[in-house]
């Protein structure tokens, strides 16, 4: 632990933690900004309480960590391109990110993360979950992981809200927009080495990845749907409760998340910057190094 | 067409053979080579009308190898025989052997190669055998997914099936193997796992191994890679082990069913 630390971390089970000390208005000193940028690579997702930002301390937070990323389906606030809506109307019954997902894994250079700030919340209902795919991939058997850090798997955004999505989807086009262009695909190593924490991180998600590279989708299936499920075990798992003013900043190579959908008839707005990441290199089998060494 | 030239007729591109040969007299040593060469290309091939005495069906396995001793007693010797084993059901059993896809052996550390069954008594209709060729089940699945199972072997055990017997013996101790084999005759690779005694992939869990297993039995079982045989009395079949699955349909309730076995090894897959 860093001797005379500005933040204090409470962990939270299963993947995150809570953070307190900081009033985020406020522009970062170095150390603070390094002590949250290596929290947010011990726990995957950090939560901030009751900052009341005004979007250019919202932007003026994110652009520490890195290029902001504006989005390319999600309405912008207007006069900020930086900041996405996340909106759900009381008369819409389509969420956006109901599924299990990360963000953009079908980029080529998926988003470090997002910093995701509640505006407007339900009365109760519409958190958050996220899981720790770190500590879903190490509970896997040896011989599993030794098969799956030799595997890519191909993403893809077209079936979920491109022009391949069912047509019971068709309600998101009043939340998303440019829908039509949603046609990316990219292949990523099914285990990844985190770019900064240099954990092995489990990159496949429900949403997005649609087979394993070289395999079909129907012989994809059956172990795409185990690790889908092992993943959402309640020991790799939080729940965030919102209020007006919290903040999720999440990894989005380290965790995926489900935004609950369990509020009809009440709005939600929340305000995501997001920030821009680099490609993902493959973890290593450790196994075979050190078999062969 | 070979230089000798048994007249073989595949009955698809998968799995089986018919061959009209009379296995009662004994043929030139070309003709069991032809006939081995024809198990390994298919799998499985079948004789009808041998109404050949136990010394004649004895005489024609030693051909391919060496007969082994009936130890079984669900499927016990005949009449004594030190190489001829029965597989019975009688018209009040309703349980009958072999009634769920399995390869034989397949818990053992050095399965046999060869199984034979010469058809004694047989129901009017029913009681037909299912095999399926697991090279063409190997064949038909993606680059990728080959790629992957030909780096894993799998555990397999007869512990499930044991289980169900009443004979009260202890399951044999677990054995691996590797998931995709390659044929001693040919080298040709083919698909080394099955519903009955395959438990998981080596080195993974039963729960993480379950789905893909799950998936590998459901793709081996569409009807392209499959045969359906059946008997009449002196009807044979002589399978290869290594490369094949089967099922014996129970469908024959209050009719008799006798056939005879004999099991010979031969070179193990590798």
């Amino acid at each position: 632990m860093m001797r005379n630390q500005i933040i204090e971390e409470k962990p939270v089970a299963g993947v995150g933690a809570e953070i307190f000390g900081l009033d985020l208005r406020e522009k970062l000193s170095e150390q603070a900004y390094l002590e949250v940028r290596q929290a947010l690579n011990t726990y995957g997702v950090i939560f901030f309480r009751d900052q009341n930002l005004t979007p250019e301390q919202h932007l003026g937070f994110a652009e520490r960590f890195g290029e902001i990323n504006v989005s390319k389906f999600l309405v912008q606030v207007p006069g900020h391109p930086g900041i996405a809506e996340v909106r759900k109307e009381p008369e819409q019954t389509h969420n956006v990110g109901g599924g299990w997902h990360t963000d953009h894994s079908y980029d080529q250079a998926p988003a470090l993360g997002s910093i995701l700030l509640a505006r407007q919340l339900p009365d109760r209902g519409g958190d958050t979950l996220f899981a720790n795919m770190s500590a879903a991939f190490e509970a896997l058997s040896d011989g599993l992981k030794r098969t799956l850090l030799g595997l890519k798997a191909v993403h893809s955004n077209a079936h979920v809200f491109g022009p391949k999505r069912p047509a019971s989807r068709n309600n998101i086009d009043a939340q998303m927009r440019n829908t039509e262009n949603a046609i990316q695909e990219a292949i990523h190593p099914v285990v990844i080495l985190h770019p900064e924490s240099g954990k092995r991180v489990l990159y496949v998600n429900q949403t997005y990845t649609v087979r394993f590279d070289g395999w079909t989708e129907q012989e994809s299936a059956p172990l795409l749907n185990f690790l889908f499920q092992h993943a959402i075990r309640p020991e790799f798992t939080c729940r965030f409760r919102w209020r007006e003013g919290s903040i999720a900043f999440w990894d989005n190579r380290a965790t995926w998340h489900l935004a609950v959908n369990d509020y009809h008839g009440e709005r939600r707005l929340m305000h995501r910057v997001t920030i821009e990441g680099v490609p993902l290199p493959a973890a290593r089998d450790s196994f075979s190094t050190s078999a062969e060494s | 067409m070979r230089k000798n030239g048994l007249a073989i007729h595949p009955l698809n591109d998968s799995v089986g053979a018919e061959i009209d040969l009379d296995l009662s007299t004994p043929h030139e040593d070309w003709v069991y080579r032809e006939i081995r060469q024809a198990i390994d290309a298919h799998g499985v091939v079948f004789f009808r009308d041998q109404n050949l005495d136990s010394e004649q069906y004895a005489t024609f396995a030693r051909h391919f190898g060496k007969t082994i001793v009936p130890t079984s007693d669900i499927i016990p010797a005949f009449n004594g025989s030190s190489e001829i084993a029965e597989v019975r059901k009688e018209p009040e059993q309703t349980r009958n052997i072999g009634g769920s896809w399995h390869t034989d052996q397949a818990f053992r550390p050095a399965p046999y190669w060869g199984t034979m069954l010469l058809a004694r008594e047989v129901p009017d209709y029913g009681g037909d055998t299912l095999f399926i060729g697991m090279a063409a089940v190997y064949e038909a699945l993606s680059d990728g997914l080959k790629q992957t199972l030909d780096g894993l072997r799998a555990v397999h055990s007869n512990a499930r099936v044991q289980a169900k017997m009443t004979d009260g013996k202890p399951a044999q101790p677990d054995v691996t193997h590797p998931v995709v084999a390659r044929h001693p005759g040919d080298g040709h690779r083919f698909l080394y796992v099955n519903p009955a005694y395959t438990v998981r992939f080596d080195g993974w869990s039963e729960q993480e191994s379950q789905g893909l297993l799950d998936y590998l039995f459901r793709f081996a079982q569409r009807p392209e890679f499959a045969c359906r045989f059946r008997w009449r009395e002196g009807s044979l079949a002589f399978w290869d082990n290594y490369q094949t699955w089967h099922y014996a349909t129970n469908d024959y309730q209050g009719e008799r069913r006798v056939m005879h076995r004999i099991v010979v090894e031969s070179d193990p897959f590798f």
